[in-house]
């Protein structure tokens, strides 16, 4: 075994020592000095990681167990780290997206103050920090840390700009809702302690199979509602879309690459207990499916070009759990890497023209952008064609291998899924020519001022357009070639056991494949070219009416909540507020409380003053105690 | 003539114990009071001395304890002559009920 | 031994020094001297070398639980004169003989702490007494002092009466005063030993301020010199516990059965005449009054268990108990206004004082991490080794909850009411050395062996 495995606890520590030294220098550290600690930290981690891989590439996979974290009774948890296949690809992408997002805030956030530029990188540093605690756990309490960790930080970061009271309540809306889904992993993680008597995956896995059905139904039900609160499916999704309060490379790196995949990064990780389940993993592929389509068909009518970005999120991430679903795991990692790469492309590229647009968002007031921005609008059409999913782009293979799995399981899942990548396509050029097409539409004053963004933002932006470009090449499906999904080779240890549950008796013959794949991107094509036609001329720029209004209201699902839960929530509240608190508990502590002082009223009347009452007290006292003593005990 | 034994003697310290205790409640005169107490420890003073005569006549036990008895009840009995002054002085009065301002 | 002769010796010489020296506010540094020199003689005595070679008889006897108890005694005295000090002399023209009764109430606390016999206990019991009695109405014109030395002379006499007629009891069935009683046969002899030792758990029950023998005790504190209730409320009492524990431990340890029970009656009226009574007071001096009658029925319980765990429960006890009752004190001497309003404010005058005021209280409240809760922990662990009745403990744990309640108005009066107390005459030296008190109080609460209860074992 290679020893070189075990120094894996130096990916997290370059990011924490960039948290200390800039959350706490933040008041006289410079912004040169700030950006060079935390890119360097990242970049520090990238490298190291990238050393790691090739390492497990090369076969090796190790447990490193650091300390005893807690040690109570029969229970042990150290704190170890497990560095295998899925962890260090999952490494790669948040210390190597990590790194072009820290890169590119350097510019993006240079108009803030100091200590608030500091501050930013500090948090900024913290999130990856806890990523790669969360990636890197080699149990369910370490990466339950990292699991809170990311949502603390992702709290921080969306309220950064902490004066704005929408801000701040887009934070805890986004904090509130992944507590929902964090209690349900903590349920989890209590219930596999008392059924495996350990947290470790090692030996969880290993002990799946002797579990009742039931009780690994539960478990993963209760860890996939935790994964619907950090990966925003329904019904906890609608934080997702106000988090683009935060500054948008925080959308880049939180929102779509890294924080929110950790849900299929965790069934990823437990997918021996989710086979095991089939319920669950119907429940998984239904709502994964349902959160694809729901939120394409809001995404459809936003305007603010961070929201249709957001809900695009929201629904690829539903593909993922789709995958998930249907158990194509090493189809949902792919997927997962992929999107990372074009989400974060055209999150940073949407950056760039909010940047240029001085943080004018709404696509209305936008228009063509094309010739002003040039490397934005080329590396942002690029991420348009593979999110659509048109060969040979990255998004084609991930979710073309996606969509084969989900119509091996059912050709219904494969329908609504087309549908969905129909409606991606459809509304991804939507926002494509409403940006950068037509004429522009903003202020006079804007277009003046319209440039091109620095360099420290236009290299992050071609990297990741050539990632977008070529990163499909890793999982090439085997009908164009035998052995060529070396991603799926890469990480098949992990998926080993899973496999072998499920034998599957009949792949998908070539011809099925060929056409679904045809159907599949025939569809886009044609959304596209509808799209791009119509919006490039004519942008939608009225209020949407009848239908597309409820769309544009988001199926008006904030309002639904609002009413089904809050009200009553709120009015229960009050209700125990004035009836039970006030009246109930208040009166029964103050009752206790008026109870003593009368008592103590009446007893002090006792103490009279008269010494003679004092000694007939005293003698009364001496006979009731004799009596007990020679009669009563 | 009867000869008195330990029973008398237990009877009548007993009754001096009772009696002193009664005169202790009832009394408001200080004096009367602290006489009382003499009688209180006068009567345990019988006490001792009969039990030592009667039942434990080897060793002379019980008569050295009266015998401290008698000095501490001296002293307590010096204190309080002392203390009853100083409440004569103020009230003109060595009645009890002149001192029933502390309390509750 | 050494200390008993040498406090008696002492109190005379203080007596003495006062013909020579005019000048009274010298008094304390005679008196401080003396403790010295009472503190050297104690180290003899813990290492058993006595300068005066007699235990009269057997009749005394120099165990360490008792003369660790002495040291304690002697230590909280020696705080107690620094801080006071100067008050004692403030209360008459009569400086010197004050600290001569001081002295003489040690030698008697030196005899509670080392009898082995029923006639030391009484005259130990009284030896203590006695000047109390005087220093009670120690201020003459003062109506409320004299009313006060009055009823703790009359209650004190009685409850000696009640003290001897058990000893006289347990002598007739026994025929001795030693404190190892002869096995009993005939039923009659069983009855008076049995009801010798209740007589006797009654008058100490009165000397410790137990209930329903109580009574004197808020009349007595409120009406006393303060700085002679801060010395009866604290040292005085506490010995009075030795003196219990000792008695019930030596004489009767071996028949619990027999007074057990009547101990737990005793304790819970005590927890809660001490505590309820003490919500309802204005005044913080009578507040304190009470609250020493609820510490006694904690105490109390060392009493009731007289196990291993009961005999180092009373030393820290007592410890932590006289440390921060004198704390207090030496602050509400220094205030003009007794009353909680008179606090009010406090923290904002002598931010330091209040704080360390809030250490002693929140340390009698029993709060973690002082040595009150820890004194109350042993307290309670000792009882339930020795096999505690649950309705006793479950009183004891509500009580403690109640007393909560008026140690916090004091806290609630310094930090969150308006006003503008202020304590007089505070001297940097003053605050010094009750941030010592308030240190060894956190510092026992932590390390409670390393600091006392190590020694105990080791001597």
């Amino acid at each position: 075994m290679s020893n070189i495995l075990n120094y894996i606890w130096l990916v997290p520590l370059f990011p924490l020592i960039g948290f200390l030294i800039n959350g706490l220098g933040r008041n006289f550290l410079s912004k040169t000095l700030v950006s060079f600690i935390a890119c360097g930290a990242l970049l520090a981690s990238f490298v190291v990681s990238v050393y790691f891989f090739i390492s497990v590439k090369e076969g090796n996979h190790e447990l490193v167990k650091l300390f005893d974290f807690i040690s109570v009774g029969k229970l042990s948890i150290p704190f170890e780290f497990q560095i295998d296949a899925l962890s260090s690809l999952f490494l790669l992408i948040i210390t190597g997206v990590g790194f072009l997002i820290h890169l590119y805030s350097t510019a993006y956030m240079h108009e803030e103050s100091n200590a608030h530029y500091a501050r930013y990188f500090a948090y900024l540093n913290l999130f990856v920090f806890s990523m790669l605690l969360l990636v890197l756990g080699g149990n369910y309490v370490i990466m339950f840390i990292g699991w809170e960790g990311v949502g603390l930080c992702s709290y921080l970061l969306i309220g950064y700009w902490f004066k704005n009271t929408d801000y701040n309540n887009a934070a805890k809306k986004a904090f509130i809702m992944n507590r929902i889904g964090d209690l349900g992993f903590l349920l989890a993680v209590f219930w596999i302690i008392q059924q495996f008597g350990s947290v470790s995956f090692g030996e969880v896995f290993a002990n799946a199979e002797s579990k009742s059905t039931a009780v690994l139904t539960g478990i993963t039900l209760l860890l996939f509602i935790g994964a619907t609160g950090k990966s925003a499916q329904i019904p906890l999704y609608t934080w997702l879309p106000d988090a683009m309060a935060g500054p948008t490379p925080v959308s880049a790196l939180i929102h779509a690459a890294t924080m929110v995949t950790a849900g299929i990064y965790m069934i990823a990780r437990s997918n021996i207990l989710y086979t095991l389940a089939p319920t669950t993993q119907s429940v998984v592929a239904v709502i994964g499916l349902a959160t694809a389509i729901f939120a394409a068909t809001i995404a459809i009518k936003q305007n603010d070009i961070k929201k249709v970005l957001a809900y695009s999120t929201v629904s690829q991430l539903g593909y993922m759990f789709l995958g998930l679903g249907v158990g194509a795991y090493t189809g949902a990692v792919f997927h997962v890497m992929t999107h990372a790469f074009f989400k974060a492309l055209l999150f940073l590229g949407a950056g760039s023209v909010i940047h240029a647009m001085h943080h004018e968002q709404d696509i209305r007031n936008m228009g063509g952008l094309r010739k002003k921005l040039p490397i934005t609008h080329l590396t942002f059409l690029l991420g348009c064609i593979a999110i659509a999913g048109i060969p040979p782009f990255s998004g084609f293979f991930s979710k073309d291998e996606i969509l084969a799995a989900a119509y091996e399981a059912s050709p219904v899942y494969w329908i609504v899924g087309v549908a969905g990548a129909m409606m991606t396509a459809f509304y991804m050029f939507r926002l494509y020519a409403t940006t950068f097409l037509g004429n522009f539409r903003g202020t006079k004053e804007q277009e003046h001022h319209l440039h091109e963004s620095p360099w420290a933002m236009t290299v992050p932006l071609i990297v990741l357009a050539i990632l977008a470009v070529i990163g499909g090449f890793v999982g090439i499906p085997k009908v164009f070639a035998e052995n060529a999904h070396s991603l799926e080779h890469f990480l098949s240890p992990i998926f080993t056991q899973s496999e072998e549950l499920v034998k599957k008796d009949h792949a998908l013959s070539h011809s099925t494949e060929y056409m679904l794949m045809g159907v599949s991107v025939a569809l886009a094509l044609i959304a596209i070219l509808y799209a791009v036609n119509r919006y490039s001329k004519k942008p939608e720029l009225q209020d949407a009416e009848g239908f597309g209004k409820v769309l544009a209201n988001k199926w008006y699902v904030d309002e639904i909540y609002d009413a089904i839960i809050s009200k009553p929530l709120k009015a229960i509240s009050i209700f125990f507020n004035n009836v039970i608190e006030k009246s109930g508990i208040d009166g029964f502590v103050n009752g206790i409380g008026e109870g003593v002082q009368y008592a103590s009223r009446q007893l002090r009347l006792l103490q009279s003053g008269q010494v003679g009452s004092y000694i007939l007290l005293m003698v009364l006292g001496m006979i009731i105690l004799m009596v007990v003593q020679f009669f009563i005990k | 003539m009867m000869q008195p034994g330990l029973y008398h003697l237990l009877f009548i310290s007993a009754a001096l114990f009772f009696i002193g205790v009664y005169g202790f409640l009832t009394r408001r005169n200080l004096i009367t009071m602290l006489m009382s107490v003499e009688l209180i420890l006068n009567s345990v003073n019988l006490n001792f001395i009969a039990f030592n005569k009667y039942v434990w006549p080897q060793r002379l036990d019980g008569v050295f304890f009266t015998v401290f008895v008698i000095a501490i009840a001296a002293a307590e009995a010096a204190v309080a002559i002392a203390i009853i002054i100083n409440l004569y002085r103020s009230h003109q009065s060595i009645d009890v009920e002149n001192a029933e301002e502390l309390k509750y | 031994m050494n200390v008993i002769v040498l406090s008696a010796v002492w109190g005379v010489v203080m007596m003495f020094s006062g013909l020579f020296i005019a000048d009274k506010s010298k008094a304390k540094y005679v008196a401080i001297a003396g403790l010295l020199v009472l503190l050297v003689a104690n180290y003899f005595d813990l290492h058993h070398k006595f300068l005066f070679a007699s235990s009269i008889g057997n009749m005394l006897q120099f165990e360490s639980f008792g003369m660790i108890f002495v040291t304690i005694a002697l230590l909280s005295t020696l705080l107690y004169v620094l801080l006071s000090g100067a008050a004692v002399e403030k209360v008459g023209n009569h400086a010197y003989e004050y600290f001569a009764l001081l002295f003489f109430v040690l030698c008697g606390v030196g005899i509670a702490a080392s009898y082995n016999n029923l006639l030391m206990l009484f005259l130990g019991i009284e030896i203590m007494s006695i000047p109390l009695y005087i220093l009670t109405g120690a201020d003459k014109r003062n109506l409320k002092s004299n009313e006060a030395s009055l009823k703790y002379f009359l209650m004190g006499s009685f409850s000696t009466g009640i003290m001897l007629l058990g000893i006289v009891l347990l002598y007739g069935a026994t025929g001795t005063f030693n404190l190892v009683i002869p096995a009993v046969s005939k039923a009659s002899e069983n009855m008076m030993v049995s009801a010798g030792i209740v007589l006797l758990a009654i008058a100490l029950a009165f000397k410790v301020s137990a209930a329903p023998f109580h009574f004197w005790t808020p009349d007595v504190y409120d009406g006393a010199p303060t700085v002679f209730t801060s010395f009866m409320a604290t040292v005085v009492k506490v010995a009075g516990f030795i003196a219990f524990v000792r008695l019930f431990e030596n004489a009767f340890g071996g028949m619990t059965d027999v007074w057990q029970y009547t101990i737990a009656l005793i304790i819970a009226a005590t927890l809660i005449a001490g505590n309820i009574t003490a919500v309802f007071q204005q005044s913080v001096k009578r507040m304190l009054a009470y609250s020493s009658i609820s510490q006694a029925g904690f105490m109390l319980f060392a009493v009731y268990s007289v196990n291993a765990f009961a005999k180092e429960g009373i030393l820290l006890y007592a410890a932590a108990y006289c440390l921060a009752t004198i704390g207090i004190f030496a602050v509400l001497i220094k205030m003009k206004d007794f009353t909680f309003e008179g606090f009010n404010g406090l923290a904002k005058q002598q931010p330091l004082l209040a704080l360390l005021v809030s250490i002693f209280v929140l340390s009698l409240a029993g709060i973690p991490l002082t040595a009150g809760f820890l004194s109350k922990y042993y307290m309670v662990l000792a009882s339930i080794k020795a096999g505690g009745l649950l309705w006793l403990i479950i009183t004891a744990m509500l009580c403690a909850a109640v007393s909560v309640y008026y140690y916090f108005r004091l806290i609630q009066a310094m930090y969150f009411k308006e006003g503008d107390a202020n304590a007089i005459d505070v001297n940097p030296r003053f605050k010094a050395l009750l941030v010592v008190a308030a240190v060894l109080i956190i510092l026992l609460g932590v390390y409670p062996n390393a600091l006392l209860l190590d020694w105990f074992h080791i001597l």
